[in-house]
């Protein structure tokens, strides 16, 4: 029994066959807590606790280095903020526009490259070429496009050398463009995840519904549209609630390309957390509007789950 | 029916192969324009760069903005940082998410299911909803401004994607294996040393691989949780010098194409794992 104490001991140590015996006597699923225990544990410290904090932390106030209890007064004061729903606004336009693009992209360049290629070695190497942004930090990708958006830069050249454009755009500074340039930026930067995710899922169709459809006259249009779409619902489904989410939580682009600026144009949900809780030093505020982020998420999370386990048990 | 000849088909196959490939190959090319810049505004003077016109192919080469990064000990510090981050996070998050994809692969406990749903669900946490905490805690527990501090909230949202990726590896490796090494008469651990492991290093490459970029790559919580090169790594480096030194576009770019160098060399050689990871186990 000793070792069923340490996990890592029940590991390593030599198990004499008395030992076994004993082990026997528990139900055989007893060892998978064992293996299971460490990630639990770990994530109970880092995560989870974490998020019980924020949430304490939202209720309270500090004030010379002692917090008290203040109940749902941050919320109040979050929710009437305009500079919240000014936030809300960008985050559904940003969410929403670069979940959309992403599975364009995704969906046509996986597409493109299911199709039988006249050479397997160019094949491959675009794909590896598509997929090469999302190796890059997004501090890099931020670099990158910044000095494509300077107002000397390739990007201006293409509107005023070329299109004869009278001004350059100013497309981290001009409020208008400013959310649209940073999306640009982060759909470069994520789409390959969902342009494998779906390449992945094209290359499990099995090849005989096309071959039926094919005899019963189906023309490349019509085999996409009642082959191919129904058989990526499920995965587009699942895919872009993912993307929800995750871009949901975006952060660092805004802050290393716009801080949330020209005035708060490009500010999103979690960049105001961001701002309020490390820029503005208020951590009880920010923890509000975290725990506001965590009850949106979660209702995500209940979908995306719900999809996937439906997705375990039909057959799309 | 519709009688095609030989000469129609083949021309409606270098058509169909024509608007294939072209459109692929002309669209990477286009999307790689921001790294070809990155990497040019590194090696050559910024006026070939920011000007009506800027010159395709580079007049005068140059590696001194290379070499004025690579010379600064303060950058090379955020390399060793960065190094470190990333090669302990993956130390970590691949030996705890391996004994934990294990357990859930192979044993059906009381709870299973439920610790599963949870550990996905932490999979889709944003990091930003954890900055507060975590710097408030990281100055109760004095890790704040530690690479030490870095490494476990790093590993605690890599986790999260390292156990649910090798479970969806482990699940598919027959479990016969082990049963037939159990009944030769090893003990569990030598049969998941000598049999199970072996077979999973695919899946090891490609989630480590995935590890290894995230933590490399992460901004946000080193942002919050660091002030002092002593634990900052190269993302933050980066969006420093940036903030900084906003005319030395030179000097930027060469430090954003070293920081860039090992993931792309990382990439190129384990891009089929990288993949096959990514298809098989991300979505289902």
């Amino acid at each position: 029994m000793a070792g069923f104490r340490s996990p890592v001991g029940a590991i390593i140590e030599p198990v004499a066959p008395s030992q076994v015996r004993a082990r026997r006597r528990l139900p055989r699923y007893a060892a998978g807590y064992i293996f299971v225990a460490p990630v639990i544990l770990y994530l109970l410290a880092t995560a989870v606790y974490p998020i019980l904090n924020v949430i304490g932390m939202s209720l309270r106030d500090v004030a010379a280095g002692h917090w008290y209890f203040v109940g749902l007064a941050h919320y109040r004061q979050v929710l009437q903020d305009a500079v919240f729903w000014n936030a809300f606004r960008n985050t559904t336009i940003f969410t929403i526009a670069s979940t959309i693009v992403h599975l364009l992209l995704g969906m046509i360049f996986a597409l493109l490259l299911h199709e039988a290629w006249f050479s397997r070695g160019l094949r491959n190497l675009t794909r590896g070429a598509l997929i090469l942004p999302w190796v890059f930090s997004t501090a890099a990708a931020g670099l990158m496009w910044s000095l494509l958006y300077h107002p000397f830069g390739l990007l201006n050249y293409l509107a005023v050398g070329v299109f004869g454009r009278a001004q350059p755009f100013e497309f981290l500074g001009d409020a208008r463009i400013a959310l649209g340039s940073v999306i640009a930026v982060n759909v470069w930067k994520s789409y390959p995840f969902y342009m494998v995710a779906i390449l992945g899922e094209l290359q499990a169709i099995p090849a005989d519904l096309f071959d039926a459809a094919k005899v019963d006259g189906a023309g490349g249009v019509q085999r996409f549209w009642y082959v191919t779409l129904p058989q990526l619902r499920g995965v587009l489904i699942a895919i872009s609630t993912l993307d929800v989410i995750l871009t949901f939580g975006h952060v660092d682009l805004i802050n290393i390309l716009t801080r949330g600026g020209p005035g708060r144009a490009t500010e999103t949900i979690a960049f105001h957390v961001y701002r309020t809780a490390l820029l503005d030093g208020n951590l009880a505020k920010g923890s509000a509007i975290s725990t506001i982020m965590l009850v949106v998420l979660t209702l995500f999370c209940w979908l995306y789950l719900r999809i996937l386990a439906r997705r375990g048990s039909e057959s799309w | 029916m519709v009688v095609v000849t030989a000469p129609q088909r083949r021309i409606r196959y270098g058509v169909q192969q024509g608007f294939i490939v072209g459109v692929s190959v002309v669209s990477a090319a286009l999307l790689l324009v921001p790294v070809a810049w990155m990497v040019g505004a590194g090696l050559r003077p910024i006026k070939e760069i920011l000007s009506y016109p800027p010159t395709l192919l580079p007049k005068a080469l140059t590696f001194q903005y290379f070499e004025r990064i690579l010379a600064n000990p303060t950058y090379r510090h955020f390399f060793l940082n960065s190094a470190v981050l990333a090669l302990a996070t993956l130390a970590l998050a691949l030996v705890l998410g391996s004994l934990a994809a294990y357990g859930f692969s192979r044993y059906k406990f009381p709870g299973n299911k439920a610790v599963l749903m949870g550990i996905l669900a932490l999979l889709m946490l944003p990091r930003v909803t954890l900055i507060v905490p975590y710097f408030h805690l990281a100055h109760v527990v004095g890790l704040y401004d530690t690479l030490l501090g870095l490494i476990i909230v790093n590993t605690a949202f890599l986790l999260p994607t390292s156990t649910w990726l090798l479970k969806g590896y482990f699940d598919s490796l027959p479990e016969e294996l082990e049963e037939a090494a159990l009944v030769d008469g090893c003990i569990r651990v030598q049969a998941i040393w000598k049999i199970v492991l072996p077979l999973a290093v695919p899946g090891l490459i490609g989630v480590g691989t995935f590890v290894f970029i995230g933590s490399w790559n992460e901004y946000l919580l080193a942002v919050v949780l660091t002030e002092t090169p002593r634990a900052q790594t190269l993302t933050v480096g980066l969006a420093q010098f940036f903030g900084q030194y906003v005319r030395d576009w030179n000097g930027i770019m060469a430090l954003s194409t070293l920081a860039s160098l090992p993931l792309v060399a990382v990439f190129v050689f384990l891009q089929r794992w990288v993949v096959q990871g990514l298809s098989s186990g991300a979505i289902k």
